[in-house]
C-alpha cells in the first residue's frame, strides 16, 4: 500500500509539472490557498506564522522531529484530502526532479521506520529510540514531516513555505516570481534502497556527478582541489546561519569549460530542487560567479567511497558530508545548500 | 581499558546510528573570526553518546548528574587550558566571553552542543591555533570565517590532517572583493550576540 502511494505521488508530480512556467507564482499561491482552505480554524492557526518570526524561520534540523521539535502541521495529523493538498503545494513549488528527491528522502525515512520491525527500539538513553527510547514509529516515517507558512501567501509580497523533518529541511521564500530555496538541507539514510523493485538513491546524482567531476580534473587541478585533511561533518550545517568561511580548493577559473559545465550540472542538483523558473534565475546567478566558485574535496576519489566536498562561491555554499555514525558512511549522507547573501530571501525581500 | 572498549562497543551497537546521533566521537568544531581588534573563537563541542561518560567525568565533578554554573565555568576553563592560540608566534590569552551548555538529557541523546565564545585582543599577521582537548576521543573541524568589509585577506590555511590545528597568515586591505562580504561582520556580530545572550542566561541562573 505504502509503495503504491509512493508511486502515485510520483505520477501526480508528473501531472502537476505539465503547467506553463509563466503561471508558476500564481499557481503556487492558488495551491497554498487551497491547502489553507482545506484546514479547520485550529489547524490554520498552527500552520501560519508571521513572516518575520525569527524563531520559526530557524526551527529546522537534520535530526528526527522527536529529538528537535518542529512547529506547524504534521503530515500524520492531516486528513487524506489535506495531506494531498499539502503535497500538491510542494509539487507545484518544486521542480519535478526536486519533488521526486523529496519523496525519495521521505521514503528512505519510512525504510528506517520499517527497520524497527515492530521491536519498538531499545529503551532508555543510548537506544535507537528518541526521548525515553521512543520506538522507530515515533522517530521516522512519512507522517513525521511538518509544513508551515510564514507570512501571507501572495504573488507580490514575500512569504515562506517550510517543509521538513528528519533529513529534510526546505525553506522556500517566495518573493514575486522568485523562489529562494536557501538555506535547505537534504540528507539520506539509507542512501540506497529498493521500492517496488526499483533501486532508489535520493542523493545518487549528488554523489555520482561529484565523483565524475573530481575525476575529470588533471593531476595539478586535483592537487589543489583535494584537501589534505579530513572533514568529519558539515561546517555550515543547521544553526550556522549568517556565516561564511574562507573558500579553499580549486577555483572555477582554473577549470576548463567542460569541467565548469560539470560543476554547474552538480550544483543544479540543489539549485534545481525549486521550480524551473526560479532555478533558471538562480543557476544564471551562480554561473555569473563561476570563476570565483571553489571546489574542495576531502577523501578518496573512487566512486563508492565516502568523500566530503564543498562548493563555495560568492552567493553559494554546498556541502556534502557522509556521516560516520556507527555504520557505512556512504549510506548516510547530509548536505546543506546556502546563499550567504540571501538565506531566507533576506536580500530579495528587502528590495 | 577492556571495560571501556566493551562499553563503547555496547553503546554503539545499541545506538545503531540510524537516527543521526553522534556516537563514538567528540566533535569539536571551531570557527575563527579575525578582526583588526583581535581574534574571536566560537567552539562547538558535541559529545557522542558513547563518549559522553568520559566527557561528563570532566564536566560533572561532583557526580550528581547535573551541570552547575560552577561546573560549566570550570569545564570552560579546562577547555581553554587545552587550546593554544599564537598570534605572530606569541601565545596569547583567551578570554571566555560567553558559554551555553545543553541539558544533560540532550547530551545523553547525542544532541547537546556546548558552545564557547572566546576572544583575544591580540592581532597581527600570522595565526596558529591548536586544540588539544580530549584528543583520544575527538574529531575536529577548524575554519576561518571569511572577511567582511574589514578587508581581511587570509592566506591559504595549513591544517593538521585531523584538523586539530591550523595556521595562516593574514592582513587587512581596504578592498571589499569576495570573500570580503558583509557576512564576516554579520557572523562576528552574531557570535558576540550569542555570547552576550549566553552570559545573560548564566547571570539569570546565577
Amino acid at each position: 500500500m505504502r509503495k503504491i502511494a509512493f508511486l502515485a505521488a510520483l505520477v501526480t508530480c508528473g501531472l502537476v509539472h505539465a503547467q506553463s512556467p509563466t503561471g508558476v507564482p500564481a499557481a503556487i499561491v492558488a495551491s497554498v490557498n487551497s491547502f489553507l482552505n482545506s484546514l479547520d480554524e485550529g489547524q490554520r492557526t498552527r500552520v501560519l506564522f508571521d513572516f518575520n518570526d525569527a524563531a520559526q524561520r530557524v526551527r529546522w534540523s537534520n535530526l528526527p522531529t522527536a529529538m528537535v521539535a518542529r512547529a506547524g502541521l504534521k503530515m500524520g495529523e492531516l486528513s487524506e484530502t489535506q495531506r494531498s493538498a499539502a503535497m500538491g503545494l510542494l509539487a507545484v513549488t518544486l521542480s519535478k526532479s526536486g519533488y521526486e528527491k523529496v519523496l525519495a528522502i521521505m521514503e528512505g525515512d519510512e525504510m528506517l521506520k520499517a527497520e524497527d520491525g515492530g521491536r519498538g527500539g531499545p529503551p532508555g538513553p543510548g537506544g535507537r529510540g528518541g526521548r525515553g527510547g521512543a520506538p522507530n514509529s515515533e522517530m521516522f516515517g512519512h507522517d513525521l514531516y511538518y509544513i508551515s507558512i510564514l507570512g501571507k501567501p501572495s504573488v507580490k509580497d514575500p512569504w515562506m513555505l517550510q517543509f521538513g523533518g528528519h533529513h529534510l529541511a526546505l525553506n522556500i521564500t517566495m518573493v514575486g516570481r522568485q523562489g529562494i530555496l536557501t538555506p535547505s538541507l537534504t540528507a539520506a539514510q539509507p542512501a540506497k534502497y529498493t521500492v517496488a523493485g526499483k533501486t532508489v538513491r535520493p542523493l545518487g546524482a549528488e554523489n555520482d556527478k561529484a565523483f565524475a567531476l573530481v575525476n575529470a580534473l588533471d593531476d595539478s587541478q586535483r592537487k589543489q582541489a583535494i584537501l589534505n585533511y579530513k572533514v568529519a561533518d558539515l561546517v555550515l550545517g543547521p544553526g550556522e546561519d549568517g556565516k561564511t568561511i574562507q573558500p579553499e580548493g580549486l577555483k572555477g577559473s582554473a577549470m576548463n569549460a567542460r569541467q565548469q559545465a560539470m560543476m554547474m550540472d552538480l550544483i543544479g542538483e540543489w539549485a534545481g530542487i525549486v521550480n524551473e523558473q526560479s532555478a533558471t534565475a538562480r543557476m544564471a546567478e551562480i554561473k555569473s560567479n563561476l570563476a570565483d566558485t571553489w571546489l574542495a574535496w576531502s577523501g578518496p576519489t573512487t566512486n563508492g567511497s565516502a568523500a566530503y566536498y564543498r562548493i563555495q562561491g560568492p552567493t553559494l555554499v554546498i556541502e556534502y558530508a557522509p556521516q560516520s555514525m556507527g555504520g557505512d558512511p556512504t549510506m548516510h549522507i547530509h548536505t546543506i545548500y546556502r546563499d550567504p547573501t540571501n538565506d531566507y530571501g533576506k536580500k530579495s525581500a528587502a528590495r | 581499558m577492556k571495560l571501556v572498549a566493551v562499553s563503547l562497543l555496547l553503546a554503539i551497537s545499541l545506538a545503531g546510528g540510524a537516527d543521526g546521533h553522534r556516537l563514538d566521537e567528540y566533535l569539536q568544531a571551531t570557527l575563527i573570526g579575525v578582526t583588526r581588534d583581535g581574534v574571536d573563537l566560537e567552539i562547538n563541542l558535541t559529545p557522542g553518546i558513547a563518549v559522553l561518560p568520559a566527557v561528563m567525568a570532566e564536566i560533572d565533578r561532583n557526580r550528581d548528574g547535573r551541570i552547575s554554573p560552577e561546573e560549566e565555568q570550570a569545564y570552560s576553563t579546562e577547555v581553554i587550558r587545552d587550546l593554544e592560540l599564537r598570534v605572530d608566534g606569541k601565545v596569547v590569552p583567551l578570554r571566555l566571553i560567553g558559554s551555553r551548555f545543553p541539558s544533560v538529557e540532550d547530551m545523553r541523546e547525542g544532541l547537546g552542543t556546548i558552545r564557547l565564545n572566546l576572544h583575544t585582543d591580540s592581532s597581527g599577521h600570522e595565526l596558529r591555533f591548536e586544540n588539544r582537548h580530549m584528543q583520544k576521543v575527538s574529531v575536529y573541524l577548524v575554519n576561518c570565517l571569511a572577511s567582511g568589509d574589514s578587508g581581511l585577506l587570509a592566506g591559504s590555511p595549513i591544517r593538521a590532517e585531523d584538523q586539530r590545528s591550523i595556521r595562516f597568515t593574514y592582513s587587512f586591505a581596504n578592498s571589499s572583493s569576495w570573500p570580503a562580504q558583509g557576512t564576516f561582520w554579520i557572523a562576528g556580530i552574531g557570535m558576540v550576540t550569542i555570547a552576550r545572550l549566553a552570559l545573560r542566561r548564566q547571570t539569570g541562573r546565577g
